[in-house]
């Protein structure tokens, strides 16, 4: 089977500094890969670009068949098909909750508004606060604005689903409840780049942990042989520094 | 002597007659040059902040060639210097049918547009980025972005200073007088000549701003609370 | 900003609580203690009063005061006083007098009833009339062709009153600076303006092309122009008028008026006998 995403010879520069370094990857359909390693190290940048928050100046990114960096590609398309959530939430502070999640179906996809807000309620049950429609992002939790910043990008229905440390901002109460939908999503199938540094998560739910340092990827491996046997120095200092927490 | 006031000459002749028509004038200025103003204060304020690089710059030079040079000097150019590029048929007709006030609303209007541009760059750019990212990451357009999530937001942070900046606006709508549009400063100083009583007409004009920018500054906190987003600006505003 | 000058002169005058008590020859006494006149006069306005090429504020007005009206306040306080100059505008120049920034506002001040009323007026030191400044071959001949024209004033002027009056159909424009006025005269923006006489030549000498335009129409109004001083203090306008009589009598005004005016002057207007007749009337020739 295709790649749901393949990098190849991707690398990144801001300015002088390079960011990602002839970084080769591919993520299957149905997958979920978590990518971690210390900050500075580019797995933040490198799940950017999946959605060309990014752009590259040489290699190639396949997203579901479409070359993302040829001139041609239709930025709209892709963006409806990969969904994103972010460390911050980013909830848009002067709407509701429901009229987050509704935004980009009626905006983007042209979808009716009764269309649109049925699928956004079901969508806030799946994420376990259909009370909170009405509430705007001020007067909902940390854990609860991120569950609704997952429902608003499963609005548009996406085929890929990007993970940007979406824990990292949470208090430690409310991590696990971000992390369980996390986890029925990817039971469910959805193809995830989940950035975290929640290695529990990546032990239970990852099919593959990508290790990156200095804007390479140092190493991939399966959670079970990651974390028994990492082969790599760095990857075996990253692990020791974030376990003994 | 002591000076005596004779406050009668306000409502005495026609000044009462005055003051009203300056008022009105005033008020018609100010409230075409606030429209255009904000119009292009959101336009170049908004493109200053956009990824790509020529709008900015344009939006760039607008805002600095317009609200570097004194208000006066555009009342100027707006009254002279535009005209003469337009045939002489044309000219005249304008200059029958209150060339002096569309010198003046342009003039002020294109002014304080650069001027509320900065305030809604500002606005814009205290929005954390990844608003914007979060915006166009589920689809919308750069321009859709702006319009349903960038600017609802900025407008809302910026009711302070844009009271501000329109206060000036109405305050500033004074120098079209020096290119003879008769608004409520040129009507106090009418009744001054008319009275030589100078400090009861100026007394009057400046009630009468006062008045307006208090009623300018009234509406626009309610404006405010009525739009404030919950629990967020409304603690800000302090009666939400 | 002037504007701004005359609110704050407005804000101290509102401010202090009873306003100044002037003693009968307060000016007087404040001009003996200081030794310094204060005028309010104009910068723009020549031959009256102005700043010439070399940077100097110069005009007729000035030298009337100089020259006539210092000698003779000297003489009254018994000392010699020095002049000092302010800028004056038709807008700010009454709150100067009122608020005591200036003692004399001696420019291109027109007596008129009104202004009596906050003001005491000198002797008529000169006597012009409104007409019209026009381009050369222009319908306008007088005030009776103005109908639905567009004309120019000054704010602040006589002349815009009178023409209100007189022609409430005529498209008034006025700006509160005669250079503005006079431009809008030179593209077109209206079809004549109107002041007084002596200053439309003036300004049809600075024309780029003066025999382009021509001053014209019989005066439609008298513009005696005087000193105007503090209302009330009939001391220091009695010592005003004298150096003015003094002057008009000895014939050194008419020197003055000479220097500025005749035909080597800054600006020729040669004075008509009905003009001579009416300065001497005041002193009773």
């Amino acid at each position: 089977m295709a790649a749901a995403i393949e990098f190849r010879q991707v690398n990144k520069w801001f300015g002088k500094l390079h960011v990602l370094v002839d970084v080769t990857l591919g993520v299957a359909p149905g997958e979920v890969v978590v990518v971690c390693g210390p900050s500075g190290s580019g797995k933040s940048t490198l799940i950017r670009c999946v959605n060309a928050l990014e752009r590259i100046q040489s290699g190639e990114i396949v997203v579901l068949g479409d070359s993302i960096t040829s001139p041609r590609m239709n930025l709209t398309r892709l963006r409806t098909q990969v969904g994103m959530v972010f460390q911050s939430f980013n909830l848009f502070p002067h709407m509701t909750a429901l009229e987050n999640i509704m935004l980009a179906p009626m905006k983007v996809r042209n979808a009716p508004r009764e269309d649109a807000e049925k699928t956004a309620r079901a969508l806030l049950l799946r994420v376990g606060i259909p009370d909170k429609a009405g509430n705007y992002p001020a007067n909902l939790s940390g854990g609860q604005q991120q569950r609704v910043a997952i429902a608003r990008a499963l609005a548009m229905q996406p085929k890929i689903m990007l993970f940007d440390e979406p824990t990292s901002a949470l208090d430690p109460e409310m991590i696990n409840e971000v992390l369980e939908v996390m986890t029925d999503l990817a039971k469910s199938g959805m193809t995830m780049m989940v950035v975290t540094h929640e290695m529990g998560f990546a032990r239970r739910v990852a099919h593959r942990v990508i290790f990156m340092d200095g804007g390479q990827v140092i190493e991939e491996a399966d959670p079970e042989t990651f974390f028994a046997s990492p082969k790599s120095d760095r990857s075996r200092q990253f692990l020791s520094k974030i376990l003994s927490h | 002597m002591s000076y005596q006031f004779k406050w009668s000459v306000l409502w005495s002749g026609q000044s009462g007659y005055w003051l009203l028509q300056g008022l009105i004038t005033t008020l018609e200025l100010s409230a075409l040059a606030w429209l255009l103003a904000v119009a292009l204060g959101i336009l170049s304020g908004a493109l200053r902040t956009v990824p790509f690089r020529p709008l900015r710059a344009a939006a760039t030079f607008y805002v600095e060639f317009f609200r570097n040079v004194p208000l006066l000097v555009w009342m100027f150019f707006w009254y002279f210097g535009v005209p003469p590029l337009l045939p002489r048929g044309v000219q005249d007709w304008l200059f029958d049918h209150g060339a002096e006030f569309w010198a003046g609303m342009f003039a002020l209007g294109v002014y304080h547009g650069a001027r509320m541009s900065e305030v809604i760059r500002s606005g814009i750019q205290s929005i954390p980025r990844t608003q914007f990212e979060a915006s166009v990451a589920m689809g919308l357009s750069v321009w859709q972005a702006y319009r349903l999530v960038i600017l609802p937001i900025a407008l809302r942070l910026i009711v302070p200073p844009i009271t501000n900046e329109s206060l000036n606006l109405l305050k500033n709508s004074s120098v079209a007088l020096t290119i003879s549009v008769a608004e409520l400063t040129f009507q106090t100083r009418q009744i001054e000549t008319y009275t030589a009583r100078a400090i009861e007409a100026l007394t009057a004009g400046t009630l009468i701003y006062l008045v307006l920018c208090v009623s300018i500054a009234w509406v626009m906190s309610s404006l405010e609370r009525r739009y404030a987003i919950p629990g967020l600006i409304a603690r800000v505003g302090g009666a939400g | 900003m002037k504007r701004g000058f005359v609110v704050l002169q407005v804000l101290a005058l509102l401010l202090s609580p009873l306003g100044p008590v002037f003693a009968q020859s307060q000016t007087l006494d404040k001009i003996k203690e200081s030794g310094v006149l204060t005028i309010g006069t104009r910068t723009g306005s020549p031959p009256f009063a102005y700043i010439n090429k070399n940077n100097e504020w110069v005009g007729f007005s000035i030298d009337l005061v100089e020259l006539l009206v210092i000698p003779s306040i000297s003489k009254e306080v018994g000392k010699p006083i020095k002049l000092t100059k302010k800028e004056s505008t038709p807008p700010t120049r009454i709150p100067l007098l009122n608020s005591n920034s200036v003692d004399l506002i001696a420019g291109t001040m027109t007596d008129t009833p009104e202004r009596r009323q906050s003001v005491d007026f000198s002797l008529t030191f000169f006597l012009t009339g409104a007409q019209f400044l026009v381009k050369k071959g222009s319908p306008i001949h007088g005030i009776n062709d103005i109908a639905g024209k567009r004309i120019a004033t000054q704010q602040g002027s006589t002349n815009a009153k009178i023409i209100r009056e007189k022609v409430p159909n005529a498209q008034l424009r006025e700006f509160p600076d005669q250079p503005a006025a006079f431009q809008a005269l030179l593209q077109g923006q209206v079809d004549a303006y109107t002041n007084d006489g002596i200053q439309l030549y003036g300004l049809k000498a600075k024309a780029p092309n003066p025999t382009d335009w021509e001053v014209v129409g019989d005066f439609f109004s008298e513009e005696p122009y005087g000193m105007a001083m503090r209302k009330g203090d009939a001391k220091f306008k009695q010592t005003v008028d004298a150096g003015l009589k003094q002057g008009f009598e000895s014939g050194k005004y008419f020197e003055i008026y000479d220097k500025w005016f005749g035909p080597k002057g800054e600006l020729p207007y040669p004075m008509s006998p009905q003009v001579k007749a009416y300065l001497l009337k005041q002193i009773g020739k």
